[in-house]
């Protein structure tokens, strides 16, 4: 149990800037509120040695900390209790190398996405992560979150891109694994096994990627499409034919299946025009976007479900679930209720419910009852303390729950790190 | 080992499930790092999963060590018994349980062997991606405990890239289910830490895996060059022109040679050969295969073979794929390395890697990943010559040293086993060590699955340490804790 609140504010401040150093930390202001709960003071390390040390003090005398960098996805997951430390990784925000010639980059946790990838378009190479937010979404928050977006669906997450971490344990010391080569199998992969922990296992101080070089062309099919089956059947005619779409989005109200091909220019036109063909041979309308139109149409995506004040949950089901459970959500919620985008060639989807906490809270509910553990999950990201304190965010965890949490007390035994909000509440 | 153990074994998997006859016990000594042996107390053949979980919950009973082995394909003694221990094998749980082709997936049993994926799904235009070339014998338990990658994993990834799911029984005999059938499962991704664990934190008895559908166009050339260096640069040009070919292989000339000897895969005499193939989109393929083709030609490719058909392909891979075991038609023994490197240090570690033939006097040869860096010097010598075993086992470990100094692995693809595990020491600092030990301790803290492998020094775990509660007298400010 953490007890820092027997602290002062002054003796915390002072404890604070002897281990990470002077000027590098404040009293947490009303912007600093981590889903209502206000921290006591915000930790500003310069460096990896710095944040290390700062979590041997917290451990020391058991101050929970929770990990900040961008904050774009502070309010995902279960509010916490209370927190003493706000730990930023703000200052650490280099690209460390950007290895062009082996397609690999090793950047400091607290570094923008949008900052690091206009880095690296120097030499026409991108880690090819587009999650919400990349101007100030953080390769640190990025990393602990596993958040991705629509190219997911060429180039995979955070997990399946991430090559090495480096990273200060709750006890201070640092640690690395993996390394900077694209091909390793040395040792366990602990850089997979921070990548969508929430902050619960470790504090991430850098990380090494596998790169990809620039697209030299875009284009988009747009495909409006009459309902959610149309939808699912559509998508599963793209997923069996030989395209290959970085994206595979849709989109409701209204239905519409979003297919984006970048390649050299005549491979992304002529298999936009093989798009638009599959589309009309299922008797959906299609067009072909590029340039400004396109990049508008993308941002539009992007933050769609963001935009609307409501719950976000974010779904994973098989592709061939995908009609059900879209036909039973504009059943269920009404269509002007809720609004979706997702990966429909990966059964990812993010939904938007809006309403009040209680009828956000049943449809969670009975969401998550129509869909069996091991056939895919319901988590809430964004919601309102009334609807977590209705609904547990993370629900059914499965058998491993026990495993979790041993891995959890090994890492951090204080349970300072994020104390209850990591996944599955450990 | 006793009696009264063996005896419920017995009754858990059958008599004629059980091995522990001298000479029953000599096939699973090593696996294919034939230079470790150790004899297992008694070998085990379960059927099911049911029949693994009875085992591994016995082990932990009666504090037996327990190592699982798949098709024994294994290069870094991972396979390696236990003394004492039980040896469990999962070749009888061979099934291929469910083909969800909609989903893009299969479930199989541990012991269903790579190709076998493949060749189950081709008929519905998909394969299975990791393609080690012992794909036609090494099992898929084997592949998720070495995280298997294999010529194409440049473009596709490795084992880890393609596994949604898994059902393990940890070392207490507890089956756990981690991912599932779809992407995204809440949780810590322990998944992914299992992957590449090399047997030591838990056995795995269902996968579930990931298809990709077959590309619309596949092509494949083999450009000669008069040196490796050029070879590289050839390598180097196609990376910064943008390209991510499906794959990137080269062969020096001793393993060209020792190639062309065994399965005559008509491979130009030359110092290099590169093999490059592009797949995907027909219309990417046709304009970057063009660009390839110039960019070798301009890097002084002496020598284009085109692929024109299926067959021709297969015939280069086949060149590349028997590498490893032609060496036997150029020396009597050899010892296969596996390093990786960035991928722009090859020529500095390649000439290192000439200095040491010279000054060892030993030939070394070398097939290498180059699209990711893997490189696999085969160390030639000749165990009748009195200590050029040890000496080559020297030159092979001098080769990783390279490999470290470059920024570079001591293992891409084969493992660290019982192998590499001093040289763990010397890519890792105690601390990251220690780091990963916690996994292990969380996973078997008793230390009976597959001990000996991966780490240099065995950590004992301990009881979990609970929170840390301050001294009554320091929270009264009249002591601290240093």
């Amino acid at each position: 149990m953490v007890d820092g609140a027997a602290r002062s504010l002054t003796d915390l401040m002072a404890g604070a800037e002897t281990v990470a150093g002077r000027g590098t930390a404040r009293a947490a202001a009303a912007g600093d509120a981590i889903d209502g709960v206000l921290p006591r003071i915000v930790v500003e390390p310069p460096s990896a040695e710095a944040i290390a040390d700062t979590l041997a003090w917290a451990s020391r005398d058991s101050l929970s900390v929770v990990i900040r960098g961008g904050g774009t996805k502070l309010d995902w997951g279960t509010p916490p209790r209370a927190v003493d430390v706000v730990l930023s990784t703000t200052r650490m925000r280099a690209v460390l190398a950007h290895r062009h010639g082996d397609l690999t980059a090793t950047v400091e946790a607290g570094a923008p996405l949008a900052a690091v990838n206009r880095e690296l378009a120097r030499h026409h190479q991108w880690l090819p992560l587009d999650p919400p937010s990349t101007d100030r979404a953080t390769i640190g928050g990025i990393i602990a979150t596993n958040d991705s977006g629509p190219r997911r669906h060429r180039y995979g997450a955070p997990r399946d891109l991430i090559l090495g971490v480096g990273m200060a344990r709750a006890d201070g010391h640092l640690a690395k694994a993996g390394g900077i080569v694209v091909k390793n199998v040395a040792g366990y992969d602990l850089a997979r096994l921070l990548t969508g922990s929430f902050g619960s296992l470790a504090v991430i101080v850098s990380a090494t990627f596998k790169l990809f070089p620039l697209a030299r062309t875009s284009r988009t099919v747009a495909i409006d499409i009459a309902g959610a089956r149309e939808l699912q059947s559509l998508a599963s005619a793209f997923l069996a034919s030989q395209l290959t779409p970085t994206a595979l989005e849709l989109e409701l109200p209204p239905p519409r299946l979003l297919v984006r091909f970048e390649s050299v220019e005549a491979a992304a036109d002529e298999q936009a025009r093989e798009a638009v063909s599959l589309a009309a041979a299922q008797g959906a309308k299609a067009r072909v976007l590029q340039d400004g139109d396109e990049t508008a149409m993308w941002d539009a995506h992007d933050r769609r479900p963001w935009e609307g004040r409501g719950a976000i949950v974010k779904v994973s089901v098989l592709v061939s679930d995908l009609g059900d459970t879209l036909t039973w959500l504009a059943e269920a919620a009404g269509i002007d209720d809720c609004e979706v985008t997702g990966r429909a060639g990966l059964g990812v989807l993010l939904i938007r419910v809006d309403g009040d906490a209680e009828a956000q809270a049943r449809l969670l509910t009975a969401l998550r009852q129509r869909i069996p553990v091991g056939r895919g999950s319901a988590v809430l990201l964004r919601g309102s303390r009334e609807l977590k304190a209705r609904v547990d965010a993370w629900g059914p965890i499965g058998d491993g729950l026990d495993l979790m949490r041993a891995v959890k007390q090994r890492f951090d035994p204080s349970g300072i790190l994020n104390p209850g909000r990591g996944p599955g509440g450990i | 080992m006793n009696a009264t153990f063996l005896g419920e074994l017995d009754q858990i998997v059958g008599r004629e499930g059980v091995l522990r006859d001298p000479t029953d016990l000599l096939t699973y000594e090593s696996d294919a790092l034939a230079r470790l042996r150790r004899r297992p107390g008694v070998v085990v053949l379960p059927k099911t999963a049911a029949d693994v979980q009875a085992v591994v919950r016995h082990c932990h009973q009666n504090a037996v060590p327990f190592v699982a082995r798949g098709h024994g394909t294994g290069l870094s003694g991972g396979a390696l018994p236990a003394p004492d221990g039980v040896l469990i094998v999962l070749t009888r749980l061979n099934r291929i349980l469910d083909v969800d082709i909609p989903n893009q997936r299969v479930t199989v049993e541990p012991g269903v062997v790579n190709l076998d994926v493949t060749q189950r799904v081709a008929p519905f235009g998909y394969y299975y991606a990791p393609d080690p070339s012992s794909q036609l014998v090494c099992s898929i338990g084997g592949n998720v405990a070495e995280n298997s990658g294999g010529a194409h994993c440049l473009k596709y990834g490795f084992t880890v890239h393609h596994v949604l799911g898994l059902e393990a029984v940890l070392p207490n005999g507890e089956m756990v289910h981690l991912g599932g059938a779809t992407l995204d499962t809440p949780g810590l991704d322990l998944l992914s830490v299992l992957v590449g664990s090399e047997g030591t934190l838990a056995v795995v008895t269902k996968v579930t895996l990931r298809l990709v559908r077959i590309p619309e166009a596949v092509r494949t050339l083999l450009a000669a060059f008069p040196s490796t260096e050029d070879a590289g640069n050839a390598v180097s040009e196609i990376i910064a022109a943008g390209i991510v070919p499906a794959a990137v292989e080269m062969m020096d000339r001793l393993t060209i040679t020792a190639a062309e000897a065994a399965v005559h895969p008509g491979f130009p005499s030359a110092e290099a050969v590169l093999i490059v193939e592009l797949d995907g989109a027909k219309a990417e393929v046709a304009e970057l295969f063009g660009l390839v083709e110039r960019i070798c030609r301009s890097a002084r490719a002496t020598e284009i073979q085109i692929a024109r058909d299926g067959e021709e392909r297969a015939r280069i891979w086949k060149g590349r794929k028997a590498a490893f075991a032609a060496m036997g038609r150029v020396s009597p023994n050899y010892y296969v390395q596996d390093g990786v490197i960035p991928r722009t240090k090859l020529p500095e570690v390649l000439r290192r890697i000439r200095a040491l033939e010279v000054e060892s006097g030993l030939r070394i040869g070398n097939v290498f990943h180059a699209g990711d860096g893997n490189l696999h010097p085969l160390v030639c010598y000749d165990e009748r010559i009195e200590g050029q075993g040890a000496l080559a086992e020297r030159v092979a470990s001098e080769i990783l040293t390279y490999c470290i100094e470059a920024g570079g692995s001591i293992t891409g693809e084969h493992g660290v086993g019982a192998d590499k595990v001093q040289a763990m020491a010397h890519l890792f600092t105690a601390d990251d060590l220690e780091t990963m030990q916690l996994v292990r301790c969380a996973f078997d803290p008793t230390n009976i699955c597959n001990p000996g492998k991966i780490f240099p020094t065995p950590r004992l775990c301990g009881e979990v340490p609970g929170p840390y509660r301050r001294h009554p007298i320091e929270r009264a400010g009249l002591a601290e804790r240093f």
